[in-house]
């Protein structure tokens, strides 16, 4: 069996999430109460037989490097594998300049000397199950230089605003990658995942240096198409990318319980995370709660229709909840109503009496504030 | 290396056979408890809270869960360099047949050579089935500044029920004991030990060398130990323990400590940050209720999926409860799933049983609680 090597990447310099990314990177926003996105990419990897995973990490390291750690939650041999963070040293005035090819190009020797032969990445702003192995081992018996991985939909011009669509020949030979523009219902969008030959990455990454230090690894494979044989690889199940402040929320609250049961949270395919130690949560007699997800050590007695809870909240009677988003260690005191909102830890929500916003245009209550 | 003053040793051999078909396949200190937690993770997560870095657990019935769950020491952070959690079954010995554990204190008698190892100054001793918080490290100061012998934690129970216990009569003013009696049919006072003993480690090791020669003993703490060493003039203190403190030893019991958990003040505050109770953290997705589902004072974890109705109950890891579902006044043990239109009151549900769709398993009126641990058909 061919041993890849795993790479999580961080998204290009068009991405940029309003209000959160200021506290962590995408990799570290919590899902569903319970996980952080980049347990989605590491667990995937883990369950496909790929025991070293190198995170690339561009800005606010924190939260992410309290969340993995040691890495052990993963479920990796800690001694013949490794889960280890790359972060990038050097950041430049112009964005364009700070590519995953420069943070890669920092850590060339990590890659380069690795028995690995082949490499395997991901990125650690989207939330997605996939088998790798088999996506590796279909990939070698293509005889293909790069496979990528899309993910078909029918919303393109409401939705995925900053992602990149690939466009397929009938062969499913990748033509070229462009940015959604949103004039297409139906569209092919790109997963930001790459398998392919260690050898491979390493030229593309030379060559890249070559022709413009602004290019990524996307740019550098889009430029490449005529020459390369690139094959689009099908996603089918849940796919949320983060690549906005909408797309965060509406990947919270998209999820349908009884239909990712068997995409996202597979029996055979769990998705490890680390254990903040929490108790369970409580209800009480006047809770009211449907249709959400309610992370452990939160305290419900009040309303919460269509929501998604984190850690440690407390819902005091009286409160309704609505169609939000709340991080760990939130408060929505007595009477409070909020609607539409996605609440960043440790806020509380006790003065005001009414936050409510449109699904459509969500809201959002900063960090550590009280209002 | 840091000095372990103090070693911890955890009595964990009991069967619990008044939990009947609970402890079939697992000790009593395995036992689920509270939605994520197992009854040992109490006085571990107290060890490590307390600043104790080596524990033993001392094994001997239905150990193999028991020895994977502890092992290793690292869901309670007792994983470091110089500390760790040693599993402690009865061992073959070049100068001793293999023998069973004849009592608690044969049991510390048998791994003399274990506690040697750490050269520790003082020995605290536990059970590894009571749910309670508690600093150990506050009970070693009372120990040092008594400058006693050995140290009983005690808990004062309604005069009534303590010729149930085992009782210390002390001295008022220094809390010193005076005796020691074992359930009396007269008490004379309403001390009762908690099986939670500090002893100097250099006096307790010749007392159990000569317990182990002694044949007319049952080789048990409160039986001989205790007993000899008032006997000899030791000094023995009561340190009083307040607090919620629990022996979870029949399904009532067991089911009770979960319902307590329903009350807002419940004494045993396991959101409090400053002394969190550690256990397994299971791969489980987040729990859910969803548009059908209705919860009302509950205790839940993560993996719950909740489609019915949930009302004064307590919920495992990855319990799930299926539409039109009734769950009233019960316990759901791990993966137990209550499927359609079926009710379950007043009822413990052991782990993974399947209650079958419109089936109806315990009764509102019962004096008892129903402990299920087969599956029920619809």
């Amino acid at each position: 069996m061919v041993r890849a090597l795993g790479i999580i990447s961080f998204s290009e310099s068009n991405v940029w999430v309003e209000g959160m990314e200021s506290f962590r990177s995408i990799a570290a926003f919590p899902f569903l109460g319970r996980y952080r996105v980049v347990d989605f990419p590491i667990s995937n990897m883990s369950n496909s037989g790929i025991d070293r995973i190198q995170v690339y990490i561009r800005r606010k390291p924190q939260s992410l490097v309290q969340h993995l750690g040691t890495g052990r939650h993963y479920n990796i041999n800690s001694k013949s594998g490794y889960l280890r963070m790359m972060f990038a040293s050097s950041t430049e005035e112009n964005d364009y300049y700070n590519t995953d090819i420069r943070t890669y190009m920092e850590f060339i020797d990590h890659i380069k000397n690795t028995s690995n032969t082949h490499v395997v990445i991901a990125p650690g702003y989207m939330i997605y199950q996939q088998d790798y192995a088999a996506m590796l081992n279909a990939h070698i018996e293509s005889g293909a230089d790069i496979s990528v991985l899309y993910h078909a939909v029918d919303n393109a011009k409401d939705a995925y605003q900053n992602c990149y669509c690939v466009n397929l020949n009938r062969q499913k030979g990748v033509k070229s990658f462009e940015l959604n523009s949103g004039t297409a219902k139906n569209r092919n969008i790109f997963m930001d995942t790459y398998v392919m030959s260690k050898a491979m990455f390493l030229d593309l990454l030379d060559e890249a240096q070559k022709l413009s230090s602004m290019y990524t690894l996307r740019m550098i494979i889009n430029a490449k198409c005529d020459e390369l044989d690139i094959r689009g690889v099908a996603h089918k199940g849940f796919f949320a990318p983060i690549t906005d402040f909408k797309s965060y929320y509406d990947a919270n609250l998209s999820v349908n319980r009884e239909k990712i049961a068997e995409t996202l949270f597979k029996q055979s395919w769990p998705i490890y995370t680390r254990t903040n130690d929490s108790c369970p949560a409580q209800y009480f007699e006047s809770a009211e709660v449907k249709g959400s997800f309610i992370a452990n050590g939160s305290v419900v007695e009040g309303t919460v229709i269509d929501s998604v809870v984190g850690r440690d909240c407390k819902i005091k009677p009286g409160a309704v909840v609505r169609n939000a988003v709340l991080l760990d260690n939130v408060t929505i005191g007595e009477g409070v109503h909020i609607e539409g909102q996605v609440v960043d830890k440790n806020a509380q929500v006790i003065h005001m009496k009414e936050i409510i916003a449109d699904p459509e245009h969500p809201g959002y209550i900063k960090r550590n504030d009280v209002v | 290396m840091k000095q372990n003053s103090m070693l911890a040793m955890i009595l964990a051999g009991g069967r619990g056979s008044r939990l009947h078909d609970l402890t079939n396949k697992v000790a009593k200190p395995a036992v689920g408890y509270g939605g994520k937690y197992r009854i040992i993770d109490f006085p571990l997560s107290n060890c490590a809270n307390s600043g104790i870095d080596v524990v033993g657990i001392l094994t001997q019935y239905e150990s193999v869960l028991l020895n994977s769950y502890v092992s290793g020491g690292s869901k309670w952070g007792l994983d470091s360099r110089d500390s760790g959690v040693f599993v402690l079954p009865p061992r073959e010995k070049a100068d001793s047949e293999l023998d069973v554990y004849r009592g608690t204190a044969d049991a510390i008698s048998q791994n003399i050579d274990f506690v040697d190892s750490y050269d520790p100054e003082y020995i605290l001793i536990l059970s590894g089935d009571h749910i309670y918080k508690m600093n150990y490290s506050k009970m070693l100061n009372a120990h040092k500044e008594n400058n006693a012998d050995a140290t009983i934690a005690v808990l004062e129970v309604p005069m009534k029920e303590a010729s149930r216990f085992g009782i210390m009569n002390t001295d008022p003013e220094t809390g010193r004991i005076v005796e020691f009696e074992e359930k009396p049919a007269q008490p004379k006072s309403n001390l009762a030990s908690m099986g939670i003993y500090i002893f100097t480690w250099k006096l307790l090791r010749k007392m159990l060398l000569a317990d182990m020669k002694n044949e007319n003993s049952s080789h048990d703490f409160g039986k001989d130990v205790i007993p000899a060493m008032l006997n000899d003039g030791k000094r023995l203190f009561a340190y009083k323990f307040k607090g919620y403190w629990k022996d979870v030893g029949t399904i009532d019991s067991l089911w009770e400590a979960n319902m307590d958990l329903l009350d807002k003040k419940n004494g045993l505050e396991l959101d409090d940050r400053t002394w969190t109770i550690y256990t397994e953290d299971a791969p489980a997705t987040p729990q859910y209720v969803s548009s059908t589902g209705s919860v009302k004072r509950a205790y839940v974890t993560q993996g719950c999926v909740i489609e019915g109705d949930v009302r004064n109950s307590v919920l495992f890891t990855g319990a799930e409860v299926k539409a039109g579902a009734k769950v009233v006044d019960s316990v759901l043990m791990s993966g137990v799933v209550v499927e359609e239109g079926a009710v379950v009151q007043r009822a413990l549900v052991a782990d993974g049983v399947k209650i079958g769709a419109q089936a109806v398993v315990g009764d509102p009126d019962s004096e008892h609680i129903e402990l299920i641990a087969k599956n029920v058909k619809g």
